[in-house]
């Protein structure tokens, strides 16, 4: 008896969630009829992400196998984690690792930064057409092809006739050979990257103070606020979202170093601090052809991306209510 | 004493004018109230008087100080803005404190006061909420609360109800009403809401295209608007308007001769503005009233009352009648009756109102 009047209530209920759910599908059918335009518009981003990111992923099973060009990626044998476990116990893997880390950290606390900083300089910059001239100068490394920007670096840096070393004489200091010893690479790689790339991140910190509601200005001016204060204790709390959320993403490319710039800048006598996962990846991968120990290389480079970017949001989340998702 | 004064204040933005030489006295705990349409220059005086806007010409003194050339900060003033204005990264104490720390008040000192002032707005619950967290209602009650803690001398108000709901507004408008004959700080508030400045204000200023129109009591402006600017400004709805001539008896409106009170004195076939308020008419006849007769379009009830849209050969009429309970006997309203002492008149040229000789 139970039974049945259970089993007459679940009826109902049954029937009422199958509708639904083709309800569902209708509506989203229609919805598609209707706003086709919008859904073709979106299919270039769907088909770059399948071909350019999707399909790709396909071929990270060699990580597992032993390749061979001739087999294919399908034709060749499993191995299981045997391309890891030689990773782990190679030397120059780890210290590329290392060096990625250290790099980034440095990146992550000067070049992190630099933008947020600049966006807040320019915030306070009321002479327009200062502020416009200013902007355009900093944007434009961004602009500049990595290879004309190294050339810049090499020239600048270079013992002979560089900019840096003729002041340094001038200084009555001996040249310095500074991209042939590894202790100079990573200030000079930072470095680099701040000149490149501050001025064009601060775009989007500009935007975000820009969204700042003008009256907290008015009422902090009013409450006595100076504009040092203003600054501190409105604008950058304002903008502390965006600061956030870039930083995560940031964070999520902690395993990315600037790869062209190392491969433009570095040298066998740098590689101690200079040698990063991608590089090591590309003479691996490219120049050697172990293609298969590459893909291992790679995917723990993606792995740990994935999971500091997941650690990054969840703590964002928790700490200022503010996530990627 | 804790007057504002304005003499002869002038803004310009470049060789745009927006407020042209603006007299006015706030005298000390007085609240007086700028209302006009959108664009009359009120808020831009506002700002003036708080520091945020330059003066370009005249000048502004508070408290007897010339505040011309001082920075809002040592203006002793306190504003409150129409967007609440508070840190969405701060909550209700934090907010309302930031005046006070930036001014290196004393924590014992503003932990104190901070109680006390939520204890009085009803935020002492909400004092660790950030203002995401609360309704229009209480943020709003955060801003003025965040006013109220640097006893100022004069507070300022842009238009601060005006992101309310209806409902919200009036329990709010009352709120700062109490609060102010609590205070009894020197306020300005500015709104384009014509209730809103009658019900709060000591004082009304009626501006409009950058220039006052009047300033008096709500009453007085009610019932002697100067011109008919501010006849059609306040009172919902605004005073009817319609063309005519004064005669030996009174004013004519087509066929229809107004009683007025006063002697008319040769000023007889005058062009005129005869203006009646809606809430002035009755609808039954006396000695002392005139008749005016009217085609009804439409009877609106709002409960005890009703307003009827009515025409008047090419004027459109609004007059508020009893519902008595029922509309019904509203639809066959054919005239309405004018007693004579609530007939104003304004000259039809300058629009500035005539003051008949009595």
């Amino acid at each position: 008896m139970a039974e049945e009047f259970s089993t007459a209530l679940q009826e109902p209920l049954k029937g009422t969630s199958s509708r639904s759910e083709e309800g569902r599908m209708t509506r989203l059918i229609d919805h598609f009829k209707r706003e086709w335009q919008i859904y073709a518009m979106l299919l270039p981003t769907i088909i770059w992400f399948i071909v350019f990111l999707y399909k790709p992923m396909y071929g990270l099973q060699i990580a597992f196998k032993d390749y061979s060009i001739f087999r294919g990626v399908a034709g060749s044998p499993w191995i299981g984690l045997e391309h890891f476990n030689t990773l782990f116990s190679n030397d120059q893997f780890i210290r590329a690792v290392w060096n990625t880390i250290q790099i980034s950290a440095l990146n992550l606390l000067f070049g992190f930064p630099a933008p947020i900083i600049l966006a807040l300089m320019f915030n306070e910059v009321l002479h327009a057409s200062f502020k416009r001239t200013s902007q355009t100068i900093v944007y434009l490394p961004h602009f500049i092809s990595s290879v004309i920007i190294s050339g810049i670096v090499i020239t600048a840096f270079s013992p002979s006739a560089g900019i840096v070393n003729t002041v340094i004489g001038w200084l009555g200091f001996e040249p310095v050979y500074f991209l042939t010893q590894p202790e100079w690479f990573r200030p000079i790689f930072v470095g680099t990257g701040i000149w490149q790339e501050a001025g064009f991140g601060s775009i989007v910190f500009l935007a975000a103070i820009a969204g700042v509601n003008p009256s907290l200005y008015e009422s902090a001016v009013v409450d006595g606020a100076n504009r040092w204060q203003m600054m501190w204790k409105i604008t950058v709390p304002s903008i502390l979202p965006t600061i956030l959320i870039m930083l995560i993403i940031r964070i999520g490319n902690i395993m990315e170093v600037s790869f062209e710039l190392v491969i433009l800048l570095y040298q066998p006598s740098t590689y101690e601090t200079a040698d990063v996962v991608n590089t090591w990846i590309y003479r691996q991968g490219l120049q050697s052809g172990q293609y298969d120990l590459a893909a291992a290389a790679g995917l723990f480079n993606a792995l740990v991306a994935f999971v500091l970017v997941m650690t990054a949001n969840t703590l964002s989340r928790r700490f200022s209510r503010t996530s990627l998702w | 004493m804790s007057g504002v004064n304005l003499s002869g204040i002038v803004k310009a933005y470049g060789a745009l004018q927006v407020v042209h030489g603006i007299d006015l006295t706030v005298e000390e705990k007085e609240f007086v109230v700028l209302v006009g349409p959108s664009g009359c220059g009120k808020s831009t005086t506002l700002r003036m008087i708080a520091g945020l806007e330059e003066i370009t010409a005249g000048d502004l003194t508070i408290d007897g100080r010339r505040m011309n050339r001082v920075a809002p900060k040592d203006r002793d003033v306190a504003m409150v803005f129409q967007n609440y204005a508070l840190y969405p990264h701060l909550n209700v104490a934090e907010n309302m404190a930031f005046g006070l720390r930036i001014r290196k008040t004393p924590k014992d000192e503003i932990k104190t006061t901070i109680a006390d002032v939520a204890n009085v707005l009803g935020l002492t619950e909400y004092l660790d909420r950030r203002p995401a967290d609360l309704s229009g209602g209480q943020r709003q009650r955060v801003a003025m609360g965040r006013a109220i803690v640097r006893h100022p001398k004069v507070f300022l108000f842009d238009e601060p109800l005006s992101n309310l709901d209806a409902k919200l507004r009036t329990q709010m408008r009352a709120e700062i009403k109490r609060l102010h004959n609590r205070l009894g700080v020197t306020s300005v508030y500015v709104t384009h809401d014509q209730v809103e400045a009658m019900t709060l204000a000591d004082r009304i200023v009626v501006m409009n295209n950058g220039s006052i129109e009047q300033v008096g009591t709500p009453m007085e402006l009610f019932n002697n608007p100067a011109n008919t600017f501010v006849a059609s400004f306040l009172g919902s709805p605004p005073m009817n308007q319609m063309k005519g001539t004064l005669t030996e008896n009174g004013a004519k409106v087509g066929g229809v001769e107004f009683k007025v009170n006063g002697a008319v004195n040769g000023n007889a076939g005058r062009d005129v503005i005869v203006g009646i308020r809606p809430e002035h008419v009755t609808l039954k006849p006396s000695h002392e009233t005139s008749a005016l007769p009217i085609g009804l379009d439409l009877v609106e009830p709002l409960g005890s009352e009703a307003l009827l849209h009515a025409r008047h050969g090419d004027n459109s009429l609004v007059f508020k009648a009893d519902t008595e309970g029922d509309i019904d006997h509203l639809s066959g309203v054919k005239e309405v009756h004018v007693p004579a002492h609530v007939v104003k008149l304004f000259d039809a040229e300058t629009g500035r109102a005539l003051n008949l000789e009595v």
